[in-house]
């Protein structure tokens, strides 16, 4: 029975990770779509959203069976615990991509008010923290996700200077403001991603050594 | 000197069954009105260190022992104790549900007369005390002349509380008490134990981590004769500090 338990237990864990890579694969290509004005591209992360919803809910279900038939104890309780969790973050992952994705179909029918690199930067930056992140949860390597609070505030930093940018464009030209409100809400949507890979992350650290931790 | 607030304490306790090194060097402490739970796997020493705890090893013939168990600061296995004292002060209830073939009153008095109890009234009182102190007292109180054999399990197991319970003791050693039980006995059972530390300490030896989960407040798991890790029961399920302990509650064990 102990060893059907951690059978399902490591299938489980699999699946989250390929959650993971489904949710930040969304939010790349997302950003992509945006950079690239690809209206294509956008539609296929928008039609991800069910996919992404159901496996949230599968996984609950599955976690959920585990608990009640098994009422695990110590790391494997925990790594359930984090599982739980780890799902909501993803989901909102890719919630966010398919947002960004749908304002990019709006942006699409004009030209960038500028080149993007500030957004595509932030983008890069929270799909790695994603990756390290998932990868932590895979192999308990803890190091990969030491600088993430670092990481985080080179986020806010980034966020901060696309709102002035974008302040800036609005004052020259109102008829920018709407666009720019666009690009406003993407770095904030981005932004909200580095904070739920930092969640992931403290869940993964309390999953790995039973200690709560707060990246602030 | 032990703190007052531990009633039992043991200190680098051994036992001997023969040559069989049963118990090595346990040293624990069981905090007043607490439940303290002892896991292991079988054969680990769990119910021997309990059953050192009111000498009821004493009884096994090639049994030696070493080191010191204080119940309220008096080292018990001291020459000068009285066993009988000591027994009544740390009562037991065991695995199997064992009451007397007597009537559900005789089973719950049979204690206090043992210690000159014998005024009907003051009996009566304890009888109906200890029986509501174990949950069993609305369930059996229009029949208490009938034969306590004729119980069901989970009922003659409380009976068996109610009976420790009459001679007012300080601890409840509990070995296994719902092993033999059906889960709505347990329960009951479990209920009781919560109910039971307002007033009592009590020391509880169980196979189901999940039970020791439930009613503990402190747990330690005890292998090969020696205590792995003892300490507050939450830490011991969500974060053990040893690695067997680790091992022993998810299961992955050998």
């Amino acid at each position: 029975m102990v060893e059907k338990f951690h059978a399902e237990l490591n299938a489980l864990k699999k699946e989250v990770l390929e959650m993971g890579d489904l949710a930040r694969d969304m939010l790349q290509k997302s950003v992509e779509s945006l950079k690239k004005r690809d209206i294509e591209m956008a539609g296929q992360v928008i039609s991800k959203k069910s996919a992404i919803i159901d496996m949230d809910d599968d996984i609950e279900q599955r976690a959920l069976t585990l608990l009640t038939l098994y009422q695990p104890m110590a790391k494997d309780m925990r790594t359930i615990a984090c599982i739980l969790k780890m799902i909501t973050y993803l989901t909102r992952i890719g919630r966010y991509g398919k947002d960004i994705a749908n304002l990019a179909r709006e942006l699409s029918t004009q030209p960038h008010i500028a080149k993007l690199v500030s957004i595509p930067y932030m983008c890069d930056i929270v799909c790695e923290m994603i990756e390290d992140a998932l990868k932590a949860f895979e192999t308990e390597d803890l190091s990969l996700v030491q600088d993430f609070s670092e990481r985080d505030d080179t986020l806010d930093t980034l966020r901060y200077s696309i709102f002035r940018e974008c302040l800036t464009y609005m004052m020259e030209d109102p008829k920018n403001i709407t666009r720019c409100a666009h690009y406003m809400m993407i770095a904030r949507y981005l932004e909200r991603c580095g904070d739920h890979a930092c969640k992931i992350a403290e869940k993964v650290h309390y999953m790995v050594t039973g200690e709560r931790i707060e990246i602030k | 000197m032990p703190e007052n607030n531990y009633v039992i304490e043991t200190e680098e306790l051994n036992l001997w069954y023969g040559e069989n090194h049963v118990l090595r060097d346990i040293c624990m402490k069981v905090m007043k009105n607490r439940v303290t739970a002892l896991i292991g796997p079988s054969g680990c020493g769990k119910s021997t260190l309990i059953r050192c705890f009111n000498r009821m090893n004493d009884i096994i013939g090639n049994c030696r022992i070493k080191g010191k168990v204080f119940f309220n600061g008096k080292d018990i296995y001291n020459p000068n104790t009285d066993v009988v004292t000591i027994r009544k002060k740390i009562g037991m209830v065991f695995q199997k549900p064992n009451p007397f073939p007597k009537s559900i009153y005789e089973n719950v008095a049979y204690g206090p007369r043992v210690h000159g109890i014998n005024d009907r009234e003051t009996l009566d009182r304890i009888v109906e005390k200890s029986l509501k102190a174990a949950a069993l007292w609305d369930e059996v109180k229009d029949r208490l002349d009938i034969s306590a054999m004729s119980l069901s399990g989970g009922q003659q197991q409380r009976l068996c509380i109610a009976r420790a319970l009459a001679i007012e003791p300080e601890v409840l050693l509990m070995d296994e008490p719902c092993s033999s039980l059906d889960p709505i006995a347990t329960t009951k059972i479990e209920d009781l134990i919560n109910d039971l530390k307002k007033k009592y300490t009590v020391v509880i030896v169980t196979h189901s981590m999940q039970q020791a989960a439930r009613v503990s407040d402190y747990t330690g798991f005890l292998y090969l004769g020696q205590m792995i890790e003892f300490g507050p029961t939450k830490q011991i399920f969500e974060n053990p500090q040893e690695e067997l302990t680790e091992k022993y509650i998810t299961g992955r064990f050998g």
